[in-house]
């Protein structure tokens, strides 16, 4: 198998903070890859990264074989424009744990507006597919409603819809189910659960162990900005072989 | 009092009858409590009309008013054309100052050193000297530029080009744009940041994102000031009298001295002012309710909605009452 996304010595600070302290690893095409840790280890920032939200200050971030943010010729890196980073994150879906919906749109729209705006795709056929994907999350008959009148696990479910309009090749969560109600993350996980079904390539940064056990193919435990530990997520989670990992999960199993 | 008393027992014992009569469980009867009085409310309103009154009564009796003046040049020719001038400057300035003032908002919050800076430099000179002195700036220009001269596309005299309503438009117009640009801003600024996040997240541009997810909710904030700001434009035009533009102060002001009528000609551009404001008043509220569209779940009811909603219920209680 290939590698999706591959980190090598990736390191990222916030003025004096450093958040990501050189973290290396290998995302491999297909699977479910779940990121872990307590709050301020890094995992959120890393996951950022990867569609170049946030630059990196060090180290090399690859998505699909190509460097993300910089274009490198000989030993030397140059920044890419606005245009192409655009053109870069086309391809990576990404899912906020605030949502992040487009509130003077409707569900619909949401979905649509990116295929119309920046594929230049025609808008029967976007609103065709954009109706399918609701469907597919459930939410067929919400269509034409705005998020302020969805419940929060409809507009992630909106939210997963409108990410995957884009023919995405990756999948980005970040803490998809954190702002939920407890009764709600069951229909997002559900909808997360037949994605992973599909074949697609997800990188999730969570705190639902039980999703993470489940469905996961690949888990890494982060701490203070650095991979503490990594493995099969049913390995790590039952029998984990660091002290930290073991007082983390201690607090949330 | 005791009249009504007597009713009020009256009612209570019939509910008390029927009550008994049906068994089952009956809502409550609503209360009928007197309410409190409100004695100030009433003292304050007295002394209120009162000095209206006198206020009225002053106006109305004042020898050196000729009240007819007033209704003889309400819908007077000359009046009105000036009316239409107050109307048409203030909207084309208002129109200048809305689209500039987004171009220099998006330059000053702009990553470029240079845009941002120029954005700023220009939003304190127009904001920092008073319009009165900007018209008069733009009146004169040709002191300075006496020849218009844009190379090969254009070249004139400037005395020619800058006609009063060229001066008012400039004035009015380029001193707006800096009080637009900073309502703008706060408007650009007051989007949650994850919405360009997740635009950009989408592979949407800069500009892209902008025009169609920043922009638009913005227009929630930016739209209530704006609509003061064009109620203001509308009465600050007025100021054009300075470079000769025949608006409406100008145009009753003109009657006024030739007829010797200065007050009532005074009233006359007053109502004129009322009837303009008013009207757009009306219109920005309809505005504000088309940009909160999705950000709540109810728009709340138009006047006239209310008015209907009224009625209907008003009719049907005399229906069930009848």
């Amino acid at each position: 198998m290939t590698a999706m996304v591959k980190a090598e010595g990736v390191h990222k600070s916030f003025g004096p903070v450093e958040v990501l302290k050189g973290i290396d690893l290998e995302v491999r095409t297909g699977e479910v890859f779940c990121l872990i840790g307590p709050s301020g280890s890094g995992k959120s920032t890393f996951l950022r990264c990867i569609n170049h939200l946030e630059k990196i200050n060090a180290g090399r971030l690859y998505v699909d074989g190509e460097l993300v943010g910089y274009r490198q010729k000989g030993d030397k890196l140059y920044e890419l424009k606005d245009s192409e980073v655009a053109q870069q994150r086309r391809d990576i879906g990404m899912v906020f744990q605030r949502f992040n919906l487009f509130p003077h749109m409707t569900a619909v729209e949401n979905v649509m507006e990116a295929p119309v705006q920046v594929k230049g795709v025609s808008k029967a056929q976007a609103r065709e597919r954009a109706t399918q994907l609701l469907e597919r999350v459930g939410l067929g008959d919400k269509a034409r409603n705005y998020p302020s009148q969805l419940s929060g696990g409809q507009q992630q479910r909106v939210a997963i819809a409108r990410a995957l309009a884009m023919d995405p090749k990756l999948m980005l969560f970040d803490e998809p189910t954190s702002a939920l109600d407890p009764e709600l993350v069951g229909d997002v996980l559900d909808v997360m659960r037949d994605l992973a079904e599909s074949g697609m390539t997800m990188v999730v940064v969570t705190h639902e162990m039980g999703f993470a056990r489940e469905v996961g193919d690949s888990l890494v435990f982060m701490d203070g900005g650095v991979v503490v530990e990594s493995g099969n997520p049913r390995d790590v989670l039952t029998d984990p072989q660091h002290e930290r990992t073991k007082a983390f999960l201690s607090k949330v199993l | 009092m005791t009249d009504k008393f007597d009713k009020e027992t009256d009612g209570a014992r019939s509910a008390a009858a029927v009550s008994k009569d049906s068994g089952a469980a009956v809502p409550p009867a609503a209360i009928k409590a007197i309410p409190v009085r409100h004695y100030g409310r009433w003292v304050s309103g007295v002394v209120v009309l009162a000095l209206v009154a006198l206020l009225v009564n002053a106006f109305a009796t004042a020898e050196k008013i000729q009240w007819h003046a007033v209704g003889d040049y309400v819908f007077d020719g000359t009046v009105l054309a000036g009316a239409g001038r107050t109307l048409l400057i203030s909207v084309l300035a208002m129109v200048m100052g809305v689209v500039l003032g987004v171009i220099l908002a998006v330059m000053r919050l702009s990553k470029n050193p240079v845009t941002s800076w120029v954005a700023w430099i220009y939003i304190w000179f127009f904001r920092g000297t008073p319009v009165y002195v900007q018209l008069l700036l733009w009146f004169n220009l040709a002191l300075i530029f006496p020849m218009l001269n844009l190379g090969p596309i254009y070249k004139d005299e400037m005395v020619d080009v800058m006609t009063p309503f060229m001066a008012a438009l400039l004035g009015l117009g380029l001193n707006e744009a800096a009080y637009m640009a900073e309502i703008c801003r706060a408007g650009l600024t007051a989007v949650d940041e994850g919405q360009t996040e997740a635009a950009h997240a989408l592979g949407m541009s800069h500009g892209k994102t902008l025009r169609r997810i920043v922009i638009p909710q913005a227009m929630r904030v930016i739209v209530p000031p704006t609509g003061n700001e064009f109620i203001n434009m509308l009465k600050t035009s007025s100021l054009v009298y300075a470079v000769t533009y025949n608006e409406l102060l100008r145009a009753t002001s003109t009657i006024g001295s030739t007829s010797y009528a200065v007050m009532e000609m005074l009233f006359v551009a007053c109502i004129w002012y009322l009837v303009i404001t008013s009207v757009f008043s009306v219109g920005q509220y309809y505005l504000e309710r088309r940009f909160a569209r999705g950000s709540s779940r109810n728009l709340p009811a138009t006047p006239w909605q209310k008015i209907k909603v009224n009625l209907m219920a008003f009719s049907r209680e005399r229906s069930s009452t009848v």
